[in-house]
């Protein structure tokens, strides 16, 4: 027993010894190249793809250097052009020369590459290999210069799959943190736009940067984005869903307190506002805090759109919301314990097609719900090209065979049909998740009290939201707490022109958006009112 | 006291669903017969001189809890015996509303379900409600205002446009003169709903804007006076005098008999709707303030943890009190002056006395003690 809890401590002393950075002494380089290229070798376990190109300097070639990057993970052109290649023509570099001269010289002029870094220590060298730089030794000094170099194979800009909008610009983020950074950039040409980098992921030291509006963003969420994001420590970021679920404020929930989107213009929209961005390498999903719930019943293209038009469509989202999370439970409680409230004609109809169904409408409605997620999840993880063999067959069963077989009554299948497709509509993908959960509660409690049990299960699903908080901000804000200057950007969305302010709960300053007097005016009138314009 | 704030407006819309939550169901003020509606607007003067009182005491110490300030009025003893009282009478009406409303949805909607069950799933509810705490009450009474005044409004659009209105029924005016509206309007109306509004001397230190705090409160008081006054004058007009009095639910009677364009008819589910939202609310404010009263009162530093405990003594209440409906309708008539007379007007305005005059001596102390320097 004794040896056995030895040995799991010391497991986890070597843990933290391979893992925790700040704890062991530092590792410093040496001054010979030959012993750091066995280091370098032997740390990365003879990898194949570690390139060490070993070359000499000097008047006589007796000063030997070495350079090492990552292959593919370089733009291996530039390894050419601006390192090899100069390295080894140079006429300078080829004078009598001690190893100091030789880094400095080619700092300050072989090299003719953007980012270099001189390094002393192990765990920067490696770091900063494995991110894609190129490491130039020289024999005879410490240190270790690290071109930056990254480039390789990438995905390129392409459309939005998950954000789809009518108008707008067609781009989408990508999987690299410096082209979407870049991407808004492009979008807000301004120098208050400021980001911070940070490395987050033991193992993976994935870049993370968050990206605000200086005066525009309130300081103390700023504040508060980067401690939590210090907080996190992980073996590894894979995705910006881990970086999501470690900043959250509550977890215990199924909404999300945190947006997350592929549109540049959308992320642009939210840093305006007075939000913050958080980047992560890797994925084209960028998250935005604090997010409000009416957030995500918004669209960035609400914005290019005329205002009638946008609200009216604001208004059609909820109205779809409200469908997909009670559509089948308005079902239940009307057939089960309502009749009376259903207009007799169809009353008659609804109770003739229940007739032969020989479960109750609880049960009815629960076949057809579970039979629907089925399809839904096979029809996302099927291959594409049988992808329609599901849909086919889907509709078979759902709609046709089920009701002759007698084992749903048809008007389930239009319930089912709706709320299926309403769940569709909603634009947050987030959002429609966590309605398709909660959906199951009201179906039972519909199944259970009727409307009684629909409106108890309401309050508390809004007693839920009202105890929510996004980075602090209340997570119903505009509407609850009421700010009424503010509910004009809710499930209304007034002109444009009238847009004088920013969202006052996330900023701190420089509140004014626009000047006084943007309404259009039509061209001023000849005095004689002939009715040309002037 | 609860780290938490709630604005001048979350307030107005708590004291006006609190008001309207079961006053809705009753017929209110039905023994002064067609003028119940003036007997409610009487009524409401007098609800307005005692959210005043209530709102005065407050202002003396605007710091501080009302089990702190009855504690240093009357002494630690007698004051707590005060407080503890007055949350009895909290848990009393919590439970009395409870069971309004249960035996509402037992007559109207669920006549198989045992009261218990639904009476089990509300407290259950309200708990949830107070473990959240009052900053989250009163955003859900902001969001669930708007639905509720939404199906006000209609219901009374509706009520106009189906034609059921007739104002004769609201004839003849004064058949026995103006005393017995007063009557009414002094012995029954006052105490309930308006004189409820104590309760909330607990959450007037929460508002962030005392002056503020006034004005919605007695906003809240009139609006929901005339609501009333207009809901009754509506019932006793398509109803007749004579159902009004015999119903035990007029409100419902009267959406009952809302037909338009043969579709939009049996509306029940609306009067229902409004009316679980607006008992929800009754329910969880007193419960809400009991619990906080308690954990002032006997240091507790988890009020949270009192919720479910609480919860349950209230339903055990709630079935407990009466054995059937009219024996829980009559001890509501009957009980008004032995539990609401004291606890509503008797009680506040002695402390009021005893404040104000404490407060004169303190400022003479302090105008003295300037003086001599």
């Amino acid at each position: 027993m004794v040896s056995f809890f030895h040995r799991k401590k010391r497991a986890k002393e070597s843990q933290t010894r391979s893992g925790g950075p700040e704890k062991k002494k530092e590792q410093l380089l040496e001054v010979s190249l030959a012993a750091n290229v066995d280091h370098i070798r032997q740390k990365t376990g003879h990898s194949q793809d570690i390139v060490i190109r070993m070359l000499k300097l000097g008047s006589r070639g007796e000063m030997r250097a070495a350079v090492v990057y990552v292959k593919g993970m370089v733009d291996s052109q530039t390894i050419y052009d601006f390192i090899l290649e100069s390295m080894m023509t140079n006429p300078s570099l080829h004078d009598k020369l001690t190893p100091e001269e030789a880094v400095q010289l080619l700092t300050e002029e072989a090299i003719s590459i953007g980012g270099l870094q001189r390094q002393q220590r192990w765990e920067e060298v490696f770091t900063s290999v494995m991110a894609g730089n190129a490491l130039i030794l020289v024999d005879g000094i410490a240190e270790a210069l690290a071109a930056s170099t990254q480039g390789g194979e990438r995905r390129t800009i392409q459309e939005s799959t998950t954000n789809v909008a009518v108008r707008g610009s067609k781009e989408a983020f990508t999987e690299s943190n410096e082209t979407n950074i870049a991407m808004i950039r492009r979008i807000i040409n301004d120098e208050n736009l400021w980001t911070e980098s940070m490395k987050i992921g033991r193992v993976t030291k994935t870049d993370v940067s968050i990206m605000y509006l200086k005066g525009i963003a309130k300081e103390e969420i700023v504040e508060e984005v980067r401690s939590r994001l210090k907080r996190i420590d992980i073996d590894a970021i894979l995705e910006s869903g881990y970086i999501e679920q470690l900043i959250e404020d509550k977890t215990l929930t199924t909404f999300p307190t945190v947006f997350h989107t592929e549109r540049p213009d959308a992320v642009a929209g939210n840093l305006l506002e007075g939000r913050v961005a958080i980047f992560v390498n890797g994925t084209p999903f960028v998250l935005v805090v604090p997010a409000l719930f009416i957030q995500f019943f918004q669209s960035v293209e609400d914005y290019y759109a005329r205002f009638d038009i946008a609200t009216a469509i604001r208004f059609l989202r909820i109205f779809i919301f409200f469908i997909s999370l009670i559509g089948p439970a308005v079902y239940i409680a009307a057939t089960t314990f309502h009749q009376e409230m259903i207009p007799t004609e169809l009353a008659i109809i609804v109770a003739a097609q229940r007739e032969s169904v020989p479960f109750p409408a609880f049960v009815e409605a629960i076949i057809m719900e579970v039979t629907f997620e089925i399809l839904r999840e096979a029809g996302i993880r099927m291959p594409k090209a049988i992808g329609s063999t599901v849909s086919i067959v889907g509709a078979l069963v759902i709609g046709q065979a089920a009701v002759q077989a007698g084992i749903v009554s048809p008007a389930m299948v239009i319930v089912v049909s709706i709320t299926a497709i309403a769940s569709f509509a909603t634009p947050s993908y987030a959002v429609a998740i966590s309605a398709r959960l909660i959906r199951f509660l009201f179906m039972f409690s519909a199944a259970t009290f009727g409307f009684y049990g629909m409106i108890l299960a309401f309050i508390m699903l809004i007693l839920h939201l009202c105890s929510l908080r996004s980075f602090g901000v209340p997570y119903m804000s505009p509407m609850a707490p009421l700010i009424p200057a503010e509910v004009g950007d809710t499930i209304f969305r007034k002109p444009l022109w009238a847009f004088k302010r920013r969202p006052n709960q996330l900023v701190s300053n420089n509140q004014v958006r626009q000047a006084d007097d943007q309404k259009p005016h039509p061209p001023v009138k000849d005095q004689k009112g002939g009715g040309r314009d002037a | 006291m609860e780290n938490a704030k709630i604005s001048a407006y979350q307030l107005f819309v708590l004291i006006v669903l609190f008001e309207l939550g079961s006053a809705i169901l009753v017929p209110l003020a039905i023994d002064a017969k067609q003028e119940a509606w003036l007997a409610i607007l009487i009524s409401t003067l007098g609800g307005l001189c005692l959210f005043w009182l209530y709102f005065r005491l407050y202002e003396y110490y605007p710091d501080r809890s009302p089990v702190e300030y009855i504690q240093a009025l009357l002494g630690k003893i007698p004051g707590s015996i005060i407080v503890f009282a007055y949350i009895l009478f909290c848990l009393y009406l919590s439970a009395r509303v409870l069971r309004d409303f249960g035996e509402m949805l037992v007559t109207v909607a669920y006549p198989e379900t045992p009261l218990f069950i639904i009476n089990t799933i509300m407290i259950a509810a309200a708990a949830y409600a107070v473990r959240k705490g009052i900053e989250t009450i009163a955003r859900t009474g902001e969001l669930l205002f708007v639905l509720f005044s939404f199906l006000f409004i209609s219901a009374f659009f509706l009520i106009s446009v189906a034609g059921i209105i007739d104002v004769s029924n609201l004839r003849p005016a004064f058949e026995n003169g103006l005393t017995p509206v007063v009557k009414t309007a002094f012995t029954q109306t006052l105490y309930f709903p308006f004189g409820e509004v104590v309760a909330f001397a607990m959450i007037f230190p929460y508002v962030n804007n005392a002056k503020e705090a006034k004005k919605a409160g007695l906003l809240a008081v009139l609006v929901s006076g005339v609501t009333l006054a207009l809901m009754m004058a509506s019932n006793t007009s398509v109803l007749g005098i004579e159902l009004v009095s015999r119903s035990l639910f007029p409100l419902l009677s009267t959406i009952q008999t809302i037909e338009v364009f043969d579709f939009i008819e049996r509306l029940d589910v609306y009067f229902m709707l409004a009316s679980v939202i607006g008992g929800f609310f009754k329910i969880s404010l007193f419960f809400y303030i009991a619990v906080r009263a308690l954990a002032i009162l006997f240091n507790e530093q988890q009020p949270i943890r009192l919720a479910y405990p609480i919860g349950m003594v209230i339903l055990v209440l709630s079935m407990m009190t009466a054995s059937n409906f009219s024996e829980h309708l009559t001890e509501g008539i009957k009980s008004t002056l032995f539990t609401h007379l004291p606890f509503q007007v008797v009680f506040p305005f002695l402390l009021f006395l005893l404040a104000a005059v404490k407060h004169r001596r303190k400022k003479q102390a302090g105008a003295d003690g300037r003086d001599s320097l």
